[in-house]
């Protein structure tokens, strides 16, 4: 038998969020004991966040891009912004990253008020790539990590660093219309992080990369994150979201619809149901369960899916799974973010 | 700045490290000179085309009987009265052309058709018109029985060489053609210069917006020090290039000079006599193309032309750089290109007519203080000397201009850089100066 838990990563940022939910309390009740308000006096925010934005705004004509969008992205954690396309992801990445300005609204970055200066802390990987096709790899990574403030002979340092770690050294002084589009692609990230960001914003940023190239960005990812970067996603590939993102952010419209640890919300959304597996029919005739739906699997397995009205009868219905005989799974039936996603949205309209 | 630094030295160095442009740096001036030489060996064959053309004619008037035999190398043979028998005789190639002079009286000159098989050449055509109406006019004065040399006399060759004096009395020669010719040959560079290099930065704008790079850099620099940066990395190219081009042909000046000895050089400089002794021992006579261009205020054109060029070009390619920046793809920008090069070309026009006409005049004045054409119209003017006064004016008009226009188009190009889609019409383009962030 074999019980389904949680994977590594998600299990992981469960215990880190945690965390942050307790600082967080932390924080809220001394600032209550003092009688201070909670956001105005830095010193008592123990709970840092890299980006907040409070009741942004932004309207393109009649279209509102942002309607009043409030959240916060906890330092040193990995936040998804999802929401289908024209939902207005890039509008809020847009006034992030200072390209553009809120109409009202305030954003702040580690706490201040979002300065240019802040921009260069940043590094932003568009959706639609792009790198200048007549220059070379290492010119790239140089021109890149010039315009973000830093110094030369470090960026080379830096870049030398990363194309030895990509096994792409030889590549250096190749032309970009030289290249493959996954190699484009990898250069397009190093063009993104050289500067050592310490909030990185991914927009999309598997769409393109063939399986292998993929697992190596999202590690390379993962190891950023865990020297400290905080990392924003902007996607609507939910399989990433699940294994990746700690907390996350839906919104559809230019309005926020849900928010939250991605932990919890799978929580929140979930609607008492338990799944049983097994290798063969099952009837279910004589245990007072009756399972809601049936589903074949192509690897041979049969899932039933149960509801129960009161969580505490699960034990019960264990029982009752393992005497039907030749169980081999069960689980509760967290919703995945894919259909909290799809829920939401499709609700929204 | 430092921001505007980095752009700047991006868009200089990948430039000129480019293959194209330095050949194009090397070889610029040589094939000038070759395309010139073509040029003028064309020309010079052409004028001197000495191999013998057969010609029939007829003659309605009756007038030519007879007198019409041999010019030049135009041998005349009268024609058949069958008329398509004489339009075969061209056609086969038997007679270069038919000429038929249908005018009775002779009063005009243009009555005469020319049948050839291939266009006769104005050089050609010139000859044979002054050539007819020369007999004409001659006949019609010996008609009223005026001798020959009486007709020779009354009309003398004049040429004349022209002579500037200063208010010190010094006196050198000079050449209004020259002068027209030095001047427009240095504003056609600060016209090609502005468009080949307009189009660069234009170019650079959409190759940033539809390689989405533009997203990426506008995070981290702002759009105006991006657009700045380019404008100036394009401007230093073409200043680079340029700067190679003077460079290469002033090394081959000197080479040739040294080959071919340097005394039309010291000719000249004795040449610029102070007055005083004999009248004749002071003007200088020799009207040599040469010292005309010894005796040009060189310093004076050079420097015009180096602020006219510099200035002229960040005004115009700021305009393309918002261009370049408003719309998604190349294939739109004719619209807006047109509109931008008609001031240019407004002052080629009056740079042909007035300045030409008179330098120092009132049209000439106005056009080369307006902004949009002074690059040229006052670049045309340099070699006559132009008014300090004016020149200060002009410089002033043209600088405040771009620092208008350089604020108008960086706002446009902010807008639009993040706009893709539909090409903008003129009236978004108004919008977006005025849109904020």
């Amino acid at each position: 038998m074999q019980i389904i838990t949680n994977n590594r990563i998600l299990g992981y940022s469960a215990t880190r969020s945690l965390g942050y939910s307790f600082t967080r309390l932390l924080g809220y009740s001394v600032t209550r004991l003092l009688h201070l308000p909670v956001p105005t006096f830095p010193y008592f925010r123990l709970v840092a966040y890299i980006l907040e934005a409070e009741n942004l705004v932004k309207t393109f004509g009649t279209t509102k891009a942002a309607d009043h969008i409030s959240l916060q992205i906890p330092e040193q954690s990995i936040y998804g912004l999802l929401g289908p396309n024209g939902a207005g992801k890039t509008t809020f990445i847009r006034m992030a990253t200072t390209i553009t300005q809120p109409d009202s609204g305030i954003i702040k970055f580690k706490g201040q008020r979002l300065h240019e200066e802040h921009a260069l802390h940043m590094g932003y990987m568009p959706e639609e790539r792009g790198l200048y096709k007549k220059m070379s790899v290492i010119d790239q990574l140089l021109f890149f990590a010039e315009i973000k403030g830093m110094k030369r002979s470090l960026a080379k340092e830096e870049a030398v660093k990363w194309l030895t770690r990509l096994d792409m050294k030889s590549w250096a002084g190749k032309k970009l219309e030289e290249l493959s589009k996954g190699m484009a692609q990898k250069v397009q990230f190093l063009c993104t992080i050289i500067h050592r960001p310490e909030f990185i914003i991914l927009d999309e940023p598997f769409s393109g990369f063939d399986p292998v190239n993929a697992d190596l960005i999202k590690d390379l990812i993962l190891e950023l994150h865990t020297q400290g970067a905080s990392i924003l996603f902007s996607t609507h590939r939910m399989d990433n979201v699940e294994e990746l993102c700690e907390f996350l952010c839906i919104i559809n419209h230019g309005k926020m619809v849900l928010n939250g640890e991605s932990g919890n919300i799978r929580r929140r959304m979930f609607k008492n149901q338990y799944q049983a597996g097994y290798l063969e029919d099952k009837n279910f005739s004589n245990n007072g369960f009756e399972p809601i739906s049936t589903e074949r699997l192509q690897d041979g397995r049969v899932i039933y899916t149960f509801y129960l009205e009161d969580n505490k009868d699960r034990e019960r219905l264990l029982q009752s799974c393992v005497a039907e005989g030749g169980l081999v799974l069960f689980t509760e039936d967290l919703p995945t973010i894919h259909q909290i996603f799809v829920d939401t949205v499709t609700a929204e309209s | 700045m430092k921001k505007v630094w980095v752009i700047l030295k991006r868009e200089y160095l990948t430039r000129v490290k480019n293959k194209t442009f330095i050949w194009m740096t090397i070889l610029g001036p040589v094939l000038i000179a070759v395309f010139y030489g073509a040029i003028f060996l064309v020309a010079a064959r052409d004028a001197g085309d000495k191999t013998p053309k057969n010609i029939l004619y007829s003659d309605e008037s009756g007038f030519f009987r007879g007198r019409l035999d041999t010019i030049m190398n135009f041998h005349f043979t009268p024609a058949m009265v069958n008329e398509s028998e004489n339009l075969k005789k061209v056609s086969s190639g038997e007679f270069n052309a038919y000429m038929i002079i249908e005018d009775h009286d002779l009063s005009r000159i243009d009555s005469v058709k020319w049948v050839s098989r291939k266009t006769m050449s104005i050089l050609q055509q010139e000859k044979v018109s002054s050539w007819l109406s020369d007999k004409v006019y001659m006949s019609r004065l010996q008609g009223l029985g005026i001798r020959q040399g009486v007709i020779d006399s009354l009309r003398p060759k004049t040429s004349i060489s022209t002579i500037e004096i200063d208010e010190s009395g010094l006196m050198k020669n000079s050449s209004s053609g020259l002068k027209s010719g030095v001047g427009m040959a240095a504003a056609f560079i600060i016209y090609l210069f502005i468009f080949l290099y307009g189009s660069m930065v234009m170019r650079s704008a959409i190759e940033e917006k539809t390689s989405r790079i533009v997203e990426v850099i506008v995070s981290s620099v702002k759009p105006f020090q991006m657009m700045l940066g380019k404008i100036l990395g394009v401007a230093l190219v073409g200043l680079t290039q340029f700067a190679t081009w003077v460079l290469l042909s002033m090394i081959l000046i000197i080479s040739i000079t040294t080959i071919f000895g340097s005394n039309v050089l010291s000719q000249a400089q004795t040449q610029n006599l102070p007055v005083g002794g004999p009248m004749k021992q002071q003007i200088p006579m020799e009207n040599d193309m040469f010292m005309a261009f010894y005796n040009l205020p060189h310093l004076e054109i050079v420097l015009i032309f180096l602020v006219f060029f510099l200035l002229g070009f960040l005004l115009y390619s700021s305009m393309f750089a918002a261009i370049g920046a408003a719309v998604s793809q190349e294939t739109d920008v004719q619209q807006f290109m047109f509109p931008i090069s008609l001031p240019l070309i407004f002052g080629f026009v009056i740079a042909q007519t007035s300045v030409f006409q008179d330098p120092n005049g009132p049209m000439a004045t106005i056009f080369s203080l307006i902004p949009f054409t002074s690059p040229i119209v006052m670049v045309v003017r340099s070699p006559f000397g132009v008014p300090p006064i004016e020149l200060m004016l002009s410089i002033s008009l043209l600088l405040l201009t771009f620092i208008i226009f350089v604020w108008m188009t960086g706002r446009i190009y902010r807008v639009g850089i993040l706009m893709y889609g539909k090409k903008p019409t003129w009236k978004q383009l108004g919008k977006w100066i005025f849109m904020k962030n």
